[in-house]
């Protein structure tokens, strides 16, 4: 049943007449329209503004945190090259605004289906909130030497929200502020451009666009990790832990529908940027029409026991078979616990006969040689590998640091020269597939 | 054969490699030449280990097992 | 000049064949047997200083024969050591695979050759391993690659798949030229056109078994004997093969007690047949199942047994073997068998 058996025509690949019934959803006219605006450099000035490039951001934009629960907050610039260090990096958000809004629902917009319209995004920016929350795991990402491309925040200008709590708020309402305070700032910052002519217009098509019966149908499944307070993933507002596996429309993703509220695991994490920039889904897009047909996205909670995580299997490879989908690219959020979720669907998926790739970081050890793989698919084989979380990195003392006065881990002052694991760099073995490190045999 | 349903029980000595490859029912010997037996002994001592094997053996294959187990003889062979 | 310690097994140091495989672990000054060649290979700036060698019944089987094998070849002092060639041996390979992985825990540097089925090679966790021929007959062109191999590792080169190295290699961390969400697209539209072993992490595969349901109860069931242990009746009337054997075959015991002496051999090839000759029930245990069988303690005893020789064997003719047996033996109503395996 699997096109697998079948040698490809020399352009494409046929897609396969046997499979189950397509998506139903039949609304050909969703589209969205995606202005994006390079930022160039960037500024503090009175007020918030875009121009040629230069994105400023106003004194005042502070007063977007305004909460119970916060004392205060610090909005810093740090930019590529920089001798700055960022540590304790909670959630990142790329500045984004509707045209009539709607951007972040659930958060900033009301919590309605987005994912068409006009879109607008400053693109090579970023909202990166920084500071102590509980179960937050330590992490670093350094604007410059030799560990600044470990990190996609090494490439962006990041305006960094530090923050101080007030005196009796609860940890959870402190995070509740925080996230709310950046998303607003995130579109804040996006609405200086929108009069702006953008550098790229683009037109995504939406789920449902008809595509050429011959290509395969090929879908992205993104788990997202839901393990409670501090270590959850909004959907439209609501945490995604109790929800069943959903198939959207990778649009809504473009507009904030996926919001990341989980601090641990510093290399592991989705954080809401990298939802917005949801690579596969962008990888996908860029083949569709000509290698593939992209036919949907669909999210999945990382229940934490196995018997959970069984379901959610079945259910997510039910879902596919239902869709049509030939193929399916599994990506996860955090360690080996998350390794489970990927390795069931990949052995639920093949077992119907659709093909199926992970991605995975690999636990090889300090010097690559312990098994790759804690939980690995017992018969799926198809696996990309986003690096080592052992591999060692060297960081150099930098001038100075954002986020905290401390680097906890090593117990040294933030600025102090590092020797950790890469498992440290946030962003640096990106589950979703944004970073390029990658594990090959030892030659 | 037990993928077709019919437990069976190995009697070897490379008792690592059995479990790697994932032989569920491992019932270790003394020896790769004589994995029924052990030479060492006498006669009537040696017959004596062999029927323990088999009876341990009978054992392993009356068992459930999940994963590779392994199945040794008690030493005073009486299981 | 570089001191190299070479190791083998108790045949290659000409010390005899199964018959002396339980020797312990000694040594001999310089190049021995296949290690001439090899001190050839090696050039004028390299020395075997001394050729170690254990009997493979010892060094697969007794508990710390790879440390004291190692401690042998520390004490001259090398600067690399060299295993093989084991070629399809398994005990051989595991020998070498053993004291390689011990070697390169110590750091020393280490090269070892065996055959790429070889089960010993799964022990040999990421030092270097390259392939070499199964069986003897090609010592020529495995002594060649190994000789190569060691001159690189001498060298402290690295080596790849172009050097022939098989086995488990440590996992480098690398920058891509693309992002992995790139390369996963590229990697699904490759296993959508036919390649479904491409993958950037290889695990090593073993086919998972599901144990079967146990039987309630032997006394009430029917037990058969199988064996790889090749043991046939005397002349070995049928050709059975001592090694890499394509076959099986099955032979009556429905009115034998016994597998006596004399009446059956095993010419099994991978091991010293001797004490197998001397009593084939050390192979196959016929003597003590009747006997079970006669007290009530199996229902019933399979009418023949099955029997091939499990040395060198493919994998692939090895898991056929498994399928035609469990066939039969469903087919007959057989619901346990008792496999003995050398």
């Amino acid at each position: 049943m699997s096109s697998a058996a079948r040698i490809p025509a020399p352009e494409k690949l046929r897609r396969p007449k046997t499979k189950g019934a397509v998506s139903s959803r039949d609304d050909s006219t969703r589209s969205l329209k995606r202005f994006v605006h390079q930022v160039r450099d960037v500024a503090v000035g009175d007020e918030t503004a875009f121009d040629r490039g230069v994105l400023t951001v106003g004194r005042a934009a502070s007063t977007l945190f305004e909460s119970p629960a916060l004392a205060g907050v610090r909005l810093t610039w740090a930019s590529p090259g920089d001798p700055v260090r960022i540590v304790k990096l909670l959630d990142a958000v790329e500045p984004r605004c509707k045209e009539g809004g709607g951007i972040f629902p659930g958060f900033v917009g009301p919590p309605e289906q987005q994912g068409v319209g006009t879109t607008h995004v400053l693109s090579g920016a970023a909202v990166v909130t920084a500071g102590f929350l509980p179960r937050a795991q330590e992490a670093v990402v350094d604007m410059a030497g030799p560990a600044q491309p470990l990190s996609f925040l090494g490439a962006t200008h990041n305006l960094v929200v530090e923050f101080t709590p007030a005196a009796d708020a609860d940890w959870e309402d402190v995070d509740a502020a925080l996230r709310v305070g950046a998303l607003k700032l995130a579109e804040h910052l996006a609405a200086a451009a929108t009069s702006a002519p953008p550098d790229a217009a683009e037109e995504l098509a939406g789920l449902g666009a008809p595509g050429s019966s011959e290509l395969p149908r090929v879908a992205a499944v993104t788990n997202l990790q839901t393990q409670g307070k501090f270590k959850d993933v909004f959907v439209y507002g609501t945490s995604f832990s109790a929800e069943p596996p959903r198939l959207i429309d990778p649009n809504e993703l473009e507009d904030g529908a996926v919001v990341s509220g989980q601090y641990g695991h510093p290399a592991l994490k989705n954080p809401t940027y990298v939802h917005q920039n949801h690579p596969i889904a962008a990888a996908l897009r860029r083949r569709h029409g000509r290698d593939l047909h992209f036919a949907g996205l669909v999210i999945c909670p990382e229940p934490v026991d196995q018997t959970g995580k069984e379901r959610a299997s079945a259910d997510v490879a039910a879902l596919c078979r239902d869709a049509g989908f030939d193929a399916v690219i599994i990506t996860k959020e955090g360690g080996g616990n998350a390794d489970a979720d990927v390795s069931l669907k990949m052995d639920a998926l093949e077992q119907m006969g659709i093909s199926a790739i992970g991605l995975f970081a690999e636990m090889a050890g300090a010097d690559g040689s312990a098994p790759p793989l804690v939980i690995a698919p017992a018969n799926a084989t198809a696996m990309v590998s986003t690096g080592n979380y052992d591999h060692r990195v060297e960081l150099p003392a930098v001038e100075r640091a954002l986020g905290g006065e401390d680097f906890s881990l090593l117990d040294v002052p933030a600025t102090a020269e590092l020797s950790v694991p890469v498992a440290v760099v946030y962003g640096s073995l990106s589950p979703l597939g944004i970073g390029r490190l990658t594990c090959r045999e030892a030659a | 054969m037990e993928r077709a349903g019919i437990p069976t029980a190995l009697l070897c000595n490379l008792v690592s490699l059995a479990e790697k490859v994932g032989a569920p029912r491992i019932v270790p010997t003394r020896g790769i030449p004589y994995p029924a037996g052990d030479p060492s002994l006498s006669h009537d001592d040696e017959k004596e280990w062999r029927r323990a094997l088999v009876k341990r053996a009978l054992h392993a294959v009356s068992t459930p097992v999940t994963s590779p187990t392994i199945f040794p003889v008690e030493q005073e062979a009486s299981a | 000049m570089t001191r190299v310690v070479h190791y083998v097994n108790q045949f290659f140091a000409g010390l005899g064949g199964e018959d002396q495989a339980g020797i312990a672990p000694s040594l001999k000054e310089g190049a021995v047997g296949p290690g001439r060649r090899l001190a050839q290979l090696l050039g004028d700036d390299a020395e075997i200083v001394a050729t170690v060698y254990c009997g493979d019944d010892y060094a697969a089987s007794v508990e710390g024969a790879a440390a004291q094998i190692l401690a042998l070849v520390m004490s001259y002092e090398p600067d690399v050591l060299i295993a093989g060639p084991a070629f399809g041996s398994g005990r051989y390979g595991l020998a070498c695979a053993r004291l390689g992985a011990a070697a390169d825990a110590a750091g020393l540097p280490v090269v070892v050759a065996m055959h790429e089925d070889n089960p010993g090679l799964d022990e040999a966790g990421t030092i270097p391993v390259v392939a070499s021929g199964a069986t003897s007959r090609e010592m020529r062109a495995s002594l060649d690659r190994l000789g190569a191999a060691a001159r690189k590792v001498i060298a402290g080169d690295a080596l790849t798949s172009d050097d022939g190295r098989i086995g488990r290699a440590a996992r480098a961390t690398t920058v891509a030229e693309t992002t992995a969400a790139e390369r996963a697209v590229d990697l699904v539209l490759t296993r959508l056109a036919g390649d479904r072993d491409a993958t950037e992490i290889p695990l090593p595969r073993f086919d998972r078994v599901m144990p079967a349901q146990p039987i309630e109860d032997p006394a009430t069931a029917t037990v058969a004997l199988v064996t790889e242990g090749a043991v046939v009746p005397n002349g070995n009337p049928d050709g059975l093969e001592s090694a890499r054997a394509t076959r099986w075959l099955r032979y009556p015991i429905d009115e034998v007690a016994s597998l006596a002496s004399g009446d059956y051999v095993s010419v099994h090839g991978g091991f010293s047949t001797s004490w197998a000759n001397e009593d084939p029930c050390r192979i196959l245990p016929l003597d003590v199942a009747r006997e079970l069988e006669q007290e009530g303690a199996i229902g019933k005893l399979h009418a023949a047994y099955l029997v091939t020789a499990g040395n060198g064997t493919s994998v692939a003719n090895a898991r056929r073997f498994g399928i035609e047996w469990a066939a039969e033996l469903r087919k007959a109503g057989v619901q346990a068998a008792v496999l003995t395996s050398t």
